[in-house]
């Protein structure tokens, strides 16, 4: 392991990472949607604009997958972590459309060490996914098990 | 169909999945590029033991399923409540590692009908979804969320 990874002992309260940004086509949102959520609002421009939201907008999946590309660039792929146990909330709160321009901004919660493992700590991270006009698209809690530095 | 009609319970088989290599290391490229989502070798090394899928590869391919199993459904000649729109999810668990050519069984039952005070229009409607492998262990569960249009006064 290297000695530049994170540890849990770097993830204090407060703790801010940015990851982005990260620009989203009509192209990536359409070929997502075909994959995996075949709903005509993520599809069609005309069934967006007579869905709920107005317009044609991406998969909550696809911002979540997106939300989670910059955390593994801001923080995981830099941290000695190990593995991810799941998210205990998320919360898609704007549509994200074409051409939006997405930064993540990833909070340190709270990091207590595990009462079983001593040589891990838990480290609860709040990520908020911004689009260009400074709104939050995308609130999510997670918690991860980092490593402790030696 | 509307809000009104959605009953709690009743558990929906959304039919089965086999991740391949390929497809996991594809998304996880795009979207979560963890050694052991992307690199067969290193995968091998890490905690896992071999290649596993992204979790939020898991959730895109319940989602995948789960209109399937809707547009099935709709063909038969079942009637759905407008929606499509979702608010989030919660409690979203990655319990087992989803690996390459395991079968896994999807499914998603209604748990919650929440009223809202803010909307008189729509409802809020919880489900818990999940996957479970050959044997039935639980791998994968999260509790989804989804608007659905209330009956219109008359």
């Amino acid at each position: 392991m290297s000695n530049d990874l994170l540890h849990f002992e770097d993830f204090t309260p407060g703790r801010k990472f940015f990851g982005g940004p990260c620009r989203i086509t009509k192209d990536d949102i359409i070929a997502f949607a075909r994959e995996f959520d075949p709903q005509p609002h993520h599809l069609d421009e005309e069934a967006g604009k007579r869905s709920m939201l107005g317009s044609l907008s991406a998969s909550g999946w696809h911002v979540s997958a997106i939300a989670m590309r910059l955390f593994a660039e801001s923080v995981i792929l830099r941290t000695a972590n190990n593995g991810g146990p799941g998210v205990e909330d998320g919360r898609w709160m704007k549509p994200v459309r074409p051409d939006d321009v997405l930064m993540l901004e990833t909070e340190v919660a709270a990091a207590r060490p595990s009462a079983s493992r001593p040589e891990i700590g838990l480290v609860k991270f709040v990520w908020r996914l911004f689009n260009q006009k400074g709104q939050v698209a995308e609130f999510v809690v997670t918690t991860m098990p980092t490593r402790r530095g030696a | 169909m509307w809000f009104e009609d959605i009953q709690i319970g009743g558990k929906r088989d959304l039919g089965t999945y086999v991740f391949t290599e390929d497809e996991i290391i594809a998304f996880a490229r795009k979207y979560d590029p963890q050694i052991f989502h992307i690199d067969r070798e290193a995968a091998r090394a890490s905690m896992f033991g071999g290649l596993v899928a992204s979790g939020w590869h898991t959730a895109a391919v319940w989602m995948k399923l789960a209109i399937a199993e809707r547009e099935r459904a709709k063909a038969a000649g079942h009637t759905f409540a407008r929606s499509g729109v979702s608010p989030g999810f919660e409690d979203m668990r990655w319990i087992r590692p989803v690996r390459p050519g395991v079968t896994y069984r999807f499914s998603s039952e209604t748990v919650e009908k929440v009223e809202l005070k803010s909307r008189t229009d729509i409802g809020l409607v919880k489900s818990l979804n999940e996957a479970r492998d050959e044997n039935g262990e639980l791998v994968f569960s999260f509790i989804g969320k989804g608007f659905v249009q209330r009956r219109p006064a008359t």
